[in-house]
């Protein structure tokens, strides 16, 4: 095989990989501005910034809890749409593409859609409010709600992908094995659970490691929806990172310094998770 | 009633709220978006009169039709490149042994990082060599970054070409790339569409890399203008859901037009 056919792959990794993480390092213990990067070394001054910044402080941890939560509802939902699809039987067809447009929609336009949907003037729900007694509710008014309501919307768009992977598991599964298990008597719930769980298990767990890294990178709902708040509420670290660098302040140093402790922050949720589905793997086997 | 017909019922159900919830949003700008400011206070899911004056307000407000075309030009781009890019790989990532899934596992690392952490140092790069603000230089980091995806989906195609036909090749004197282009590509050229359609999708619906990299109109694409609205204080709900659809329109098109393609590409290569 030649070697040359690496070349592309070497560079790409080179320029979103290797690069970035060597450049944020030296960034994170140098001073910087937007227009002169690395103008003097700063030792540990811009973690110890980052670490007092109250904004940023509890991001990392409303970023996991954000990705666990939405990996959590979108993996339920998903499951549960992917079951009927196949209990329905059938071909995937219509049906299939229009649960599949959610995730095919800019997260922006998500955001726009669903802001206007909750708007508490003009909204669609506004009639409800009125009849429940709580007329002009907005959901995005607390913070609890705010990050609720952004876990929903997020996991509206990032449902389809376990709806369909978990489907196309679903239908990898030998007939026999059903037929098999019907003719000793078990009941489709108890086919479900005891046959076909335990086969779709680890795609299951594939798509729920998927969900986490996707719901790590949430921003644009963010930008659009709530811009971090009320208060610091929604400020999840990839907000945070990007309102340091770009927004306001320009502390370029200081966010160098946050994207290193997010990129920890993931790499350990992730490795755990990984960890548990090679577990759940093996013990299958 | 028996316990088919219960499950029957059951399923129908389930996907009946579960497509009501999926079309939901977007049904409602397009009803925004045919309203005028006072029907849309009153509140309500149906316009009492529809107008269609948001729909050319809206591409007065910010410049879309310049924005739109931005997005078609970053995403065609970045597509072409992350196919050019995600052929070859993916070829190593399947054949190439051991050092193949070494690739592999480094490719998948590098996508599970937030690209957040990349952005400053990509900034600084784009800046030296003049492509911040530029369309070009949203294609060339949109369509590196989505590298992995691609060789992600197209990895399980490739392992199903079978080795035989490729031997078969080259015993009749081609050699590794032409056997690469006459033999694998045609049979893996289903699961290369749906690549490259999630890729555009991907690019297409990109925000973070383009509102920190196109401060300028010029090269920003419609995610970023659509963000913009939100900035306006007077804050037009029917022209914004008319500017949010201008974004949709495309891709849902798109989806639809190629269902088939995108679920067996998505369903068949990463389901392994």
């Amino acid at each position: 095989m030649p070697l040359w056919l690496a070349v592309p792959a070497v560079v790409s990794l080179l320029v979103i990989a290797g690069y970035p993480t060597v450049v944020g390092i030296a960034l994170a213990f140098t001073n910087s501005s937007l227009a002169r990067p690395l103008r003097s070394f700063a030792g540990f001054d811009n973690f110890v910034a980052a670490a007092e910044s109250v904004a940023f402080a509890g991001s990392l941890l409303r970023s996991a809890v954000f990705a666990v939560l939405a990996t959590a509802l979108s993996v339920v939902a998903g499951v549960a749409a992917a079951v009927a699809l196949d209990a329905r039987g059938g071909r995937f067809g219509l049906l299939g593409t229009v649960l599949l447009l959610p995730m095919v929609t800019p997260p922006v336009s998500v955001g726009v859609a669903w802001k206007l949907l909750l708007a508490p003037v003009g909204g669609a729900f506004t009639g409800l409010w009125d009849a429940l007694g709580i007329a002009g509710f907005n959901p995005l008014g607390s913070g609890v709600g705010a990050f609720s309501t952004l876990l929903v919307m997020h996991a509206w768009q990032w449902t389809p992908l376990v709806t369909l992977l978990v489907y196309a598991a679903l239908l990898g599964v030998p007939a026999e094995l059903r037929e098999a298990a019907a003719l000793d008597g078990a009941g489709w719930l108890r086919t479900l659970r005891s046959v076909v769980g335990p086969q779709v298990a680890p795609s299951v767990l594939a798509v729920a490691v998927l969900e986490l890294v996707i719901a790590f990178k949430v921003f644009d709902l963010i930008v659009v929806v709530t811009s971090g708040g009320p208060g610091v509420s929604t400020t999840v670290a990839s907000f945070e990172v990007f309102r340091t660098a770009f927004r306001g302040s320009f502390e370029v140093g200081t966010a160098a310094a946050e994207t290193l402790l997010l990129g920890l922050v993931v790499g350990v949720v992730l490795a755990v998770a990984g960890l548990v589905t090679r577990r759940v793997r093996d013990a299958d086997r | 009633m028996s316990a088919p017909v219960v499950r029957a019922f059951g399923s129908r159900a389930v996907l009946a709220v579960a497509a009501v919830l999926a079309l939901a949003p977007v049904l409602f700008l397009v009803s925004l978006s045919l309203r005028g400011v006072d029907d849309i206070s009153n509140g309500g899911w149906l316009p009492t009169r529809v107008r269609w004056d948001n729909w050319p307000a809206a591409f007065d407000t910010v410049p879309l039709a310049r924005m739109l075309a931005n997005s078609w030009l970053i995403a065609l781009g970045a597509t072409l490149l992350t196919v050019l890019v995600a052929v070859p790989t993916a070829y190593l990532t399947a054949r190439g042994g051991r050092r193949g899934q070494r690739l592999y596992s480094v490719l998948l690392a590098a996508y599970c990082a937030p690209p957040v952490i990349a952005v400053l140092p990509l900034y600084f790069l784009l800046k030296s060599v003049d492509l911040t603000n530029s369309v070009l230089g949203l294609a060339l980091v949109d369509g590196l970054a989505n590298v992995p995806v691609a060789v992600w989906l197209l990895d399980g195609f490739v392992r199903r070409v079978p080795r035989e036909l490729e031997e078969a090749g080259w015993v009749d004197g081609l050699s590794v790339v032409a056997g690469v282009r006459r033999v694998v590509l045609p049979l893996v050229l289903p699961g290369l569409v749906a690549a490259s359609l999630v890729c555009f999708f991907l690019a297409y619906n990109e925000f973070l890399f383009a509102v920190s990299f196109a401060q300028s109109p010029s090269a920003q694409p419609l995610t970023v203008g659509l963000s913009l609205f939100q900035g306006d204080r007077t804050v037009q709900f029917g022209q914004q859901a008319a500017a949010s659809l201008v974004a949709i329109v495309p891709v849902y098109l798109l989806a639809v037009a190629a269902q088939r393609l995108l679920i067996g590409g998505l369903s068949q290569g990463a389901v392994k």
